[in-house]
């Protein structure tokens, strides 16, 4: 039984926050060199070695810009929207296990910062209410891009949760629990990873995470051919950081969450009794995995039409959402378990 | 009036899915390929002497530059970049300019006073960068402005190449 | 502390009651309302209602307001500079008086009876055992609870019947 010293809260958040926040941070210079390099180009390469430190030169520039708020926007929710869309992507790391549990002397940490039993429920909650951010801030410009973009990522967003949802309740009734410590625990084994039982579900969930993270091909709240920059459109210095921040940290989040729902989380392959850092390490590389792939998706396709993406979503992801949960239930009623 | 005919998909294509990983693969492959990139100001571009930078004053093996203020320049400028003032010297050509100045911000790099000369004192160098904190540091002085012979060799040769039919001699 | 919060709470919660009815743009409405149930997803927090208030703030906040805003927004309600004609002209009416009557009656009704039933209170010392159990709620919904359960969908479903009626006949007479 371990003892909830203040202090080991104190750092798990510290460290779990603060690498959530750096690698936000890393994503926006990770975003321009995949794409350099997928072009023959090298990317930002004078601020550091190999550019390392851009984000933090791009941070400064960000605080020391001019800060505009269009004549006519609704000043409350325009200054509050950006936040409104970066917090609850930061939150829901909280019950992400990014570890097992490790012991020092007479304590054990369990490598997460809140082990809640709906833990799966916390996180849809919170990572389906980061939406508002985008949705106010496109209205609160005052702006006509602003808002159809705004418009277009609540309706993107909306269809696309649904989806979501269902391919998580799948790998949920297979696990029996919405506590995500226990669905990674369950998972210690190359062979109880639930791609292997649920591919249909993994294939869905990591489509269905560009569409909810509003990224390419699917990233019409932004647009830029017809909407100029979407919802952020009037948006400058800081506040357009944030957006971004929350972008990126969303991603992270689902790209932790989808390593963790299929891909058993910490665990290492052929080696089940592997030390913990090495378990954080495989589970960096694997959501790492993930976050890349939404940078190399991101550079070799092209923007899908918003009636396409409709049609995707609510006539092909949402019926084989339902199909595989109605299969999962019914091998788990009468099948061999 | 031009009817396309769509190409009928075939299942594999509709499928997307494999499509989309092949659009991936190449991707992929592309980013281990060597970058193209120029790195500018460490690797400038090659300039060589068919370069038309920006003009310069050839100051000739004696330590004199060659001008004698003659204005053919000054008239043949079409952005009028350039003023000089005339003066006297002792020297055998007996005039020189007292102050010979280009507006650099002026200057189109045209080559007019290259061609206009008739003392072979000024031509265009390969220097192409150009960049100040003022406009008045811009406009470039004598002293900006000479240049060795020797450094304005190849594009001399250059000149007296295409132009061989015309010009004699060498000065 | 657990008190303060709830008493914090609650307040927050009325006031955006409040706001929903008094905002004079729908913008304004829809936000007090979430606002009013974020503090109710804290209350069930406090109360130990993990799961109700994830559900809270997963159904309510984060679907069904979203599309309420979805909605404002494409029929242009939206601009903070649209203001409702506010008239007391309807509560003027015998049959609007009438049926205001019964709503308060029936609200009135309802207090009464929750004031008398013995529902766990957070008073009372926390949630009673299990009830975060997501297998006992699910059981309990669709084993003992599971009429009513069937009745609530018909009954929105009857409302969704009769919205679109309502709303079809307008139009209808609009046209014309």
């Amino acid at each position: 039984m371990e003892v909830p010293l203040p202090l080991i809260w104190l750092v798990k958040i510290v460290v779990i926050f603060g690498g959530l926040v750096s690698t936000a941070a890393l994503m926006s210079l990770a975003e321009r060199k995949v794409s350099a390099w997928m072009q023959y180009r090298i990317g930002p390469n004078r601020v550091g070695p190999f550019g390392l430190l851009q984000p933090l030169a791009d941070g400064v520039k960000f605080i020391f810009k001019e800060e505009l708020i269009p004549a006519g926007a609704n000043k409350f929710m325009f200054r509050l929207a950006p936040a409104l869309s970066a917090a609850p992507a930061m939150l829901t790391m909280a019950v992400i296990p990014i570890g097992g549990t490790v012991v020092l002397g007479e304590y054990s940490i369990p490598l997460s910062i809140a082990d809640v039993d709906i833990g799966v429920l916390f996180l849809l909650a919170f990572s389906g209410l980061s939406i508002y951010g985008v949705i106010l801030g496109g209205w609160a410009s005052n702006s006509k891009y602003s808002l159809l973009g705004g418009l277009r990522a609540s309706a993107q967003m909306i269809s696309y949760e649904l989806t979501l949802i269902l391919t998580i309740l799948a790998v949920v009734a297979l696990e029996g629990t919405l506590n995500l410590r226990t669905i990674s625990e369950n998972q210690q084994h190359v062979g109880e990873w639930n791609i292997w039982t649920q591919p249909l579900a993994f294939v869905l969930f990591t489509i269905t995470m560009f569409a909810e993270t509003n990224r390419h091909p699917f990233d019409f709240a932004e647009c830029e051919p017809e909407l100029v920059g979407g919802f952020h459109t009037e948006y400058s210095a800081m506040r357009f950081a944030l957006y971004f921040l929350g972008e990126y940290c969303a991603m992270t989040v689902l790209s932790c969450l989808n390593a963790t729902l299929f891909l058993g989380g910490p665990s290492v392959p052929f080696w089940p009794e592997a030390p913990w850092f090495v378990g954080i390490a495989a589970f960096c590389l694997k959501a790492g995995f993930f976050l890349f792939l939404f940078l190399w998706v991101r550079w070799s396709l092209p923007r899908m039409r918003f009636d396409q993406l409709m049609r995707l979503g609510w006539k092909v992801f949402l019926p084989l959402a339902l199909a595989n949960l109605l299969i999962t239930g019914g091998f788990i009623a009468f099948g061999a378990h | 009036m031009v009817i396309v005919q769509r190409k009928e998909l075939t299942l594999a294509e509709r499928l997307y899915l494999p499509e989309i990983f092949r659009g991936l693969s190449i991707t992929f492959r592309k980013f281990f390929e060597k970058p193209i990139t120029r790195q500018y100001p460490e690797e400038p571009l090659p300039t060589d002497e068919v370069t038309r930078g920006q003009p310069r004053l050839v100051v000739k093996d004696d330590g004199n530059i060659a001008c004698v203020s003659c204005g053919m320049c000054e008239i043949a400028c079409p952005a009028y970049a350039i003023t000089i003032d005339g003066g006297e010297t002792d020297r055998q050509i007996e005039r020189e300019p007292k102050r010979f100045e280009i507006d650099m911000l002026r200057c189109i790099l045209c080559g007019f006073c290259e061609e206009a000369c008739p003392k072979d004192a000024i031509f265009m160098s390969n220097e192409l960068e150009l960049a100040d904190y003022t406009r008045r540091g811009l406009i470039y002085d004598m002293e900006k402005l000479k240049r060795p012979k020797s450094a304005l060799q190849p594009r001399i040769d250059y000149v007296y190449k295409i132009n061989k039919r015309w010009r004699r001699t060498q000065a | 502390m657990s008190e303060l919060l709830f008493y914090a709470m609650a307040v927050i919660a009325l006031l955006g009651g409040l706001g929903v009815i008094f905002s004079k743009s729908p913008m304004g409405s829809v936000l007090s309302l979430l606002g009013s149930f974020f503090a109710l997803a804290v209350i069930y927090l406090l109360a130990g209602f993990h799961f109700m208030a994830a559900v809270q703030i997963l159904v309510y906040a984060g679907a069904i307001m979203v599309l309420f805003l979805f909605v404002i927004m494409l029929l242009n309600l939206g601009g903070m500079g649209t203001r409702f004609e506010l008239s007391a002209a309807p509560l003027t009416r015998a049959r609007s008086q009438i049926a205001a009557a019964v709503a308060a009656g029936v609200g009135l009704a309802g207090l009464i009876a929750v004031q008398r039933a013995s529902l766990p209170r957070i008073a009372q010392g926390g949630a009673p055992e299990r009830i975060d159990d997501i297998n006992q709620i699910a059981i309990a919904l669709f084993g003992r609870y599971s009429l009513p359960f069937q009745a609530v969908s018909v009954l929105l479903l009857t409302t969704m019947v009769a919205v679109l009626v309502l709303a079809k006949r307008r139009t209808r007479e609009s046209g014309q």
